[in-house]
């Protein structure tokens, strides 16, 4: 771009030093409050997954591809209600989604799937430690008019 | 082209699984009834015996012995759906699931017990109405749930034209 030296006529007038200080501190004070924002989106577009099967119909269907934050459950447990990915306790190489439908005395978590009637979940594998989360589910960006957080 | 691109791009690597697992759905109650509707012609063919002679009673001890055997299987087979198909969610849904599963298992072992027409034919009922109940969970087409007339159900009908 030629612009620096084409700049001899300046389009804005020239801006007060404590007016500069303002604009530095509003675009600083965004960029802070975007940049957890943007790291969460990046980690999770690391992490993102597509969805194999029905069982957590309606919330997330059948093909739909998701973001997973993988340090979503660094400072704190999964809570109730909420999407969790987890290694398969049957096969620890498959990933599962599921969401948690109560938390025990001793922390385990009890999975269900939405459609209970075609999921298999902590009905038939027992409930999991939160040690087996891997992430939580929180977008979907896939298909395009379904674009959105998941809950 | 661009398209396809975009989406290999923005495709995920790796598949989260919402499922059911994989036996889930391999289910199916056409073993069961096939089962029972062995169990009944062989009651039809032990009837059937008139003579003592050494043949009437070699046909009836294998048909005894394939009687039992059936009889057995649809006891296998119904115990296997119900407690490993079935949810509780079926059950909320289908309140005489319990009662008629418990009906089947008494219903097979009174027919090993006996060379009775009328309780081979309560037997087929039974695990009939058990398909019902599964195929209905399963959401599927009247024409796979409902048996035929005679009591049969329609998809065991070409291996009774091999059997007779």
């Amino acid at each position: 771009m030629g612009r620096i030296g084409a700049s001899s006529t300046p389009v804005a007038p020239p801006r007060s030093f404590a007016s500069g200080v303002r604009v530095g501190l509003v675009l600083g004070g965004l960029a802070l409050a975007a940049a957890p924002g943007i790291r969460r989106a990046g980690r999770s577009w690391r992490n993102r997954v597509a969805v194999e099967g029905g069982s957590m119909s309606p919330a997330v269907l059948d093909g739909e591809w998701l973001l997973v934050d993988p340090d979503a459950f660094r400072d704190r447990g999964p809570r109730e209600g909420e999407l969790v990915l987890v290694a398969d306790p049957g096969r620890p190489d498959r990933l599962l989604v599921k969401r948690v439908a109560a938390i025990a005395a001793d922390g385990l978590l009890d999975l269900r799937g939405d459609a209970p009637e075609a999921s298999t979940d902590s009905r038939d594998f027992g409930p999991v430690p939160p040690s087996q989360v891997l992430g939580r589910p929180w977008a979907r960006y896939w298909p395009p008019r379904r674009i959105g957080r998941v809950r | 082209m661009l398209r396809q691109r975009l989406v290999a791009a923005l495709a995920p690597r790796r598949v989260a699984h919402a499922h059911c697992d994989v036996p889930c759905g391999v289910y199916d109650p056409a073993p069961a009834q096939i089962a029972a509707r062995t169990v009944s012609r062989m009651v039809e063919l032990l009837n059937g015996i008139t003579g003592m002679e050494l043949e009437d009673r070699n046909k009836m001890v294998r048909c005894t012995a394939v009687k039992e055997q059936h009889a057995e299987l649809v006891k296998r087979e119904v115990q296997v759906i119900w407690s490993d198909y079935f949810k509780p969610e079926h059950l909320e849904k289908y309140p005489e699931l319990h009662d008629l599963s418990w009906r089947v298992l008494k219903q097979a072992s009174k027919c090993k017990q006996s060379v009775d027409a009328e309780a081979a034919a309560e037997l087929e009922r039974l695990v009939g109405r058990f398909a019902e109940i599964f195929w209905a969970s399963k959401g599927a087409p009247a024409h796979l749930m409902t048996p035929s007339a005679e009591g049969a159900p329609k998809n065991v009908i070409s291996w009774e034209v091999r059997a007779s």
